[in-house]
């Protein structure tokens, strides 16, 4: 990506000052936001942007979560890696351990001063003294359920987990599942799993001192709660991602699903009455109201070891996170990708998109219940670098396939889910 | 030849479950992929379609860049079976006609490159391109993809040419043609239909590749159609109609090239050479 | 005809030089990987010896997965190698289309593979796949199966999809043997009272032979090495259940970030593919010589 000569540009438009005009930056974005709606928007607002600054030419390559883990590495080994990559927590330390990343944290300050960050977005990126990438846009699970099916099955809303497990029971009927729940040894189900221990009081992977407490009784619990869950659950769930939990809600197959959001599905694939549609958070075990849920900010890496290629870097993202340009970018899928910022979320550009206006009661308590956002391992400043493998191995939803697969007792597949996190701290 | 009834029958049935394996997920998937997609996703699928609608098409053509990748395929593929032929053609008669030192013994080293599990030439492999400038262009995919069809190649075609009636070869050389002409002017003529099954076999190779495809190429106007078709799975959501309208066009190029010439690749593996 | 080691070195070595590069360098670079102690890709780790081997042959999962791989091998060849035969023995006959059978029967294999896992991650699902409704109707079972639910299962429907993919490519390449067995070999069988199963026993099968030989050989390196069909469907799993050597390397490497332990699980893999080729390819050889 950077050839000789462009280098060269690069040196000495920072000997010559005056030479800044004559030829622009070039800057690459990496993201995995790959369907080709999500391209067209991105590429919408880097059209603006380059237009606006003449002297800077943002250019994007969209990549595949299923092989980034393999090709960001050997391609930055390489020297061919861009200049922005878009990361999930577990994603950045890799890049870091590999020294690609210098600490933000002056840039994040700046931007936290001028929008104001959702604290647990920027914390998922705050280790080792120092912060690794800009967050941009948050997910977080939900519990999402038709009105009319509960009102027809005469439930309400599950509080505590029994209320949950017992709205369940009752909507497993005439063929439909109670509540679609994923047991693949995949991202989906680290988040469901996580998403039931938070509201279990099992947040915490790791103790102060950086040894794991992830086999606790709390912990044991959730996984207990999670697996009497299963049996409303369709029998493919082994192998479900975020998709197929979709269409299992949106074909009216399960009653209940966990997940970021399904409002573009219902919308275009399912009956779209936005009326009907109802979103609850994440029932704690003992009914109380202090709900948490994970909380899955993406955010931008800066990999660029150039000067004037931060900057341009800099200044993209910058334009990204104006409040009239943020909403467009978040509603390159509407209902999915929530504000981290206090501006963002209250910005016209935002509001304004039909489908968000259409769901605008949803979308207010998505974003409600965001504000109790945790992540796995990365939570009360406990932060160790061996999350990555962890989180990369899908330890959580390993541990649950035991459970659930292979008919561990819950107890045991905590501990050898321990071992296993030991094993690959090691 | 006569035929009994129940060995017809017993054929029939056969012929029915080989076509019912075969055809069908493919009629599920075009068909499908015309459906609207609350019909797609419903409870109790439907055999045929109740519903029509190009939307999916007219989504994936208007918002993605299926032509640049059918283009980058169509290119990568055509070029990986053009290079293999030009390596394996030459090899494959000198290990059936030439005698040489070690003749069985490198031939079967040759088939030893099906040993190494691909996925370890993986990163050495893009280290060694990025040396050479080569990660994100086609050639690197031209040239991953000839080295997997290679060895395969060489072995059809000494058996190609082991079809060929020996006296027909040996009239050519009598009138005193070197080996490079008797190759050219009487080899390849006759065994033109195995040449093209091997051909055929490196361009379906190389068009089926996923994972070198993915890690190699950056840059998405130089993707292949199996990545390009990976990219419309978004990670959180599925659009089924619109991944079984890119299905669809992953398999018409092929389709279409199997209806023009597909009775080749059959002939040409059956007979191999012009009896 | 007179030797000519220079020509056929002109002939041989472009081909020879071609692979030598490709695949050399990287085994090499595998081998040196493995002596050290490299966790992500592009970080730098210590010369530890044979540490990884030591620690690798003495670690479960290292075991686990080679012996899915030899069972994985064994029912991809069994499969395939009955539906092949099946398929190429039904081609072989006259009939009407027979032509039109021959050519489109290949169309799972030109598929992209990536396809392959959509199309049947789809029709096996429980949610708008097509599968579960018709054995429901059919009553095979009166609630939907989760195909990928157990370790098993997933290895059974993974074979069964890889198998899919390959059997046509195979058949044909069967039928071409067949169509090679002169016709008057089973006139005059046929003319001694032999029945169709003693014709197949005794003629169809001994000449069939090499060409499946070969074909097995070929087929037990290539399917040893499937990776993209396992890893895009279940990426190993559920509970470990289809996690091969392949997938063992990608995991260990890519997911775990151990460069060096997956190298040297790969080098172990090459060796074990190495052994059975060479030994199947000699054997081969000399069966070849006594014809």
């Amino acid at each position: 990506m950077k050839t000789p000569i462009r280098m060269l540009l690069a040196g000495s438009m920072l000997a010559i000052p005056a030479q800044v005009f004559a030829a622009p930056v070039e800057v690459t974005l990496w993201h995995m936001e790959q369907p080709p709606h999500r391209v067209e928007r991105i590429q919408m607002l880097i059209d603006e942007f380059n237009a606006a600054n003449p002297d800077i030419t943002v250019s994007q390559e969209p990549q595949n979560w299923g092989e980034i883990y393999a090709k960001a590495p050997a391609a930055l080994a390489a020297g061919t890696g861009p200049d922005m990559l878009f990361a999930i927590p577990d994603f950045a330390p890799i890049l870091k351990e590999m020294g690609a990343l210098t600490s933000l944290a002056d840039f994040v300050a700046e931007l936290d001063a001028e929008h104001d960050f959702v604290d647990s977005t920027v914390e998922a990126y705050s280790y080792d003294d120092g912060v690794w990438a800009v967050p941009l846009y948050n997910m977080t699970l939900n519990l999402w359920y038709r009105k009319s099916v509960f009102e027809e099955a005469g439930i309400d809303v599950p509080a505590s987990w029994d209320e949950w497990r017992a709205a369940a029971e009752t909507l497993t009927a005439d063929g439909r599942f109670g509540m679609g729940l994923p047991a693949n040894k995949q991202l989906y189900t680290d988040q469901t799993v996580y998403s039931v221990m938070v509201n279990g009081g099992a947040s915490e992977l790791y103790n102060e001192d950086g040894t794991l407490r992830f086999d606790n009784p709390e912990t044991v619990a959730a996984y207990d709660f999670y697996n009497s869950m299963m049996e409303f659950s369709p029998p493919d769930a082994t192998s479900w991602t975020w998709g197929e939990a979709e269409a299992c809600f949106a074909s009216a197959s399960c009653g209940m699903v966990m997940q970021f959001t399904v409002i573009s599905t219902y919308e275009n694939q399912a009956e779209g009455d936005a009326a009907d549609l109802g979103v609850a958070a994440i029932p704690t075990k003992d009914g109380s109201d202090d709900n948490a849920t994970i909380a899955y900010a993406n955010a931008v890496m800066l990999l660029s070891q150039e000067e004037a290629e931060r900057e341009a870097s800099k200044a993209f993202i910058r334009f990204l996170l104006q409040p009239e340009n943020y909403g467009r970018f978040l509603n390159m899928e509407p209902g999915l990708f929530m504000p981290v910022t206090a501006d963002g979320a209250e910005a016209d550009s935002f509001w304004n998109d039909p489908v968000v206006q259409e769901y605008r009661e949803q979308i207010e308590t998505v974003i409600a219940n965001g504000q109790n956002g945790k992540l796995f391992g990365f939570t009360s400043g406990r932060v160790f670098p061996a999350i990555a493998a962890i989180s990369a191995q899908n330890v959580l939803a390993e541990t649950l396939q035991s459970v659930v697969v292979s008919d561990m007792a819950p107890a045991e597949a905590v501990t050898a889910g321990q071992a296993r996190m030991e094993d690959l701290s090691r | 030849m006569k035929r009994t009834m129940g060995w017809n029958l017993t054929l029939a049935a056969g012929l029915g479950f080989f076509v019912a394996l075969v055809g069908l997920p493919f009629w599920w998937v075009v068909s499908g992929s015309f459906k609207l997609p609350q019909e797609i996703i419903a409870r109790v699928p439907t055999m045929f379609p109740q519903s029509f609608t190009w939307q999916h098409y007219d989504k994936l053509l208007s918002s993605s860049d299926y032509g640049t990748y059918l283009v980058n395929s169509v290119f990568v593929s055509g070029l990986s079976a053009f290079l293999t032929l030009l390596l394996a053609i030459p090899a494959g008669y000198a290990f059936f006609r030439l005698e040489f030192r070690g003749r069985e013994t490198w031939y079967r080293v040759i088939l030893l490159a099906y040993a190494f599990p691909s996925i370890v030439v993986l990163i050495p492999l893009f280290t060694m391109f990025a040396k050479a400038g080569l990660v994100d262009t086609r050639l690197a995919l031209i040239i991953v993809n000839v080295a997997f069809a290679l060895p395969f190649a060489i072995w059809m075609l000494r058996s190609f040419f082991g079809s060929i009636p020996r006296e027909i070869e040996e009239a050519a050389r009598l009138d005193g043609g070197p080996p490079l002409t008797v190759l050219r002017r009487i080899m390849i003529p006759l065994t033109a239909p195995g040449i093209a099954a091997v051909a055929i076999f490196a361009f379906v190779t190389s068009w089926t590749e996923y994972v070198f495809a993915s890690v190699m190429i950056l840059s998405d106007a130089k993707r292949t159609i199996p990545v390009g078709f990976s990219g419309i799975i978004g990670q959180y959501q599925v659009d089924w109609g619109l991944l079984l309208a890119g299905a669809s066009l992953a398999i018409l190029p092929v389709v279409i090239v199997f209806a023009l010439i597909g009775r080749w690749f059959v002939t040409g593996l059956t007979e191999g050479a012009v009896k | 005809m007179a030797r000519n080691p220079i020509l056929a070195l002109a002939f041989v070595a472009p081909a020879l030089l071609f692979l030598a590069a490709i695949l050399a360098w990287p085994l090499v670079s595998a081998f040196l990987l493995s002596l050290q102690n490299v966790r992500g890709v592009g970080t730098s780790g210590q010369w530890v010896g044979f540490e990884n081997y030591r620690f690798i042959l003495t670690n479960g999962a290292f075991w686990d997965s080679a012996g899915l791989s030899l069972a994985w091998v064994l029912a991809n060849a069994v499969l395939q190698t009955l539906l092949a035969l099946a398929a190429a023995l039904i081609l072989h006959q006259k009939f009407p289309g027979v032509r039109v059978a021959r050519t489109w029967i290949i169309l799972t294999w030109i598929v992209p593979t990536v396809v392959v896992v959509m199309i049947w991650r789809w029709l096996f699902s429980t949610s708008g796949g097509m599968i579960n409704p018709l054995m429901m109707q059919a009553g095979i079972t009166d609630r939907p199966i989760g195909f990928f639910a157990t370790p098993e299962s997933a290895f059974a429907t993974l074979v069964f999809i890889n198998s899919w993919r390959w059997f046509p490519f195979i058949a044909l390449m069967m039928l071409a043997g067949l169509t090679r067995i002169p016709s008057e070999l089973y006139e005059a069988a046929r003319i001694d009272g032999a029945g169709p199963v003693r014709r197949f026993t005794r003629i169809t099968w001994p000449l069939l032979a090499p060409t499946l030989t070969v074909l097995l050989i070929i087929g037990t390196l290539l399917s040893f090495n499937v990776f993209d069909i396992i890893w895009l469907m279940t990426q190993g799993g559920p509970a470990g259940g289809t996690r091969t050597l392949p997938v063992l390397i990608y995991e260990t490497a890519f997911r775990s970030y151990r460069m060096s332990e997956a190298a040297t699980i790969a080098v172990l893999s090459t060796l074990l593919l190495m052994t059975f080729a060479i030994v199947a390819t000699r054997s081969l050889a000399r069966s070849g010589d006594e014809r």
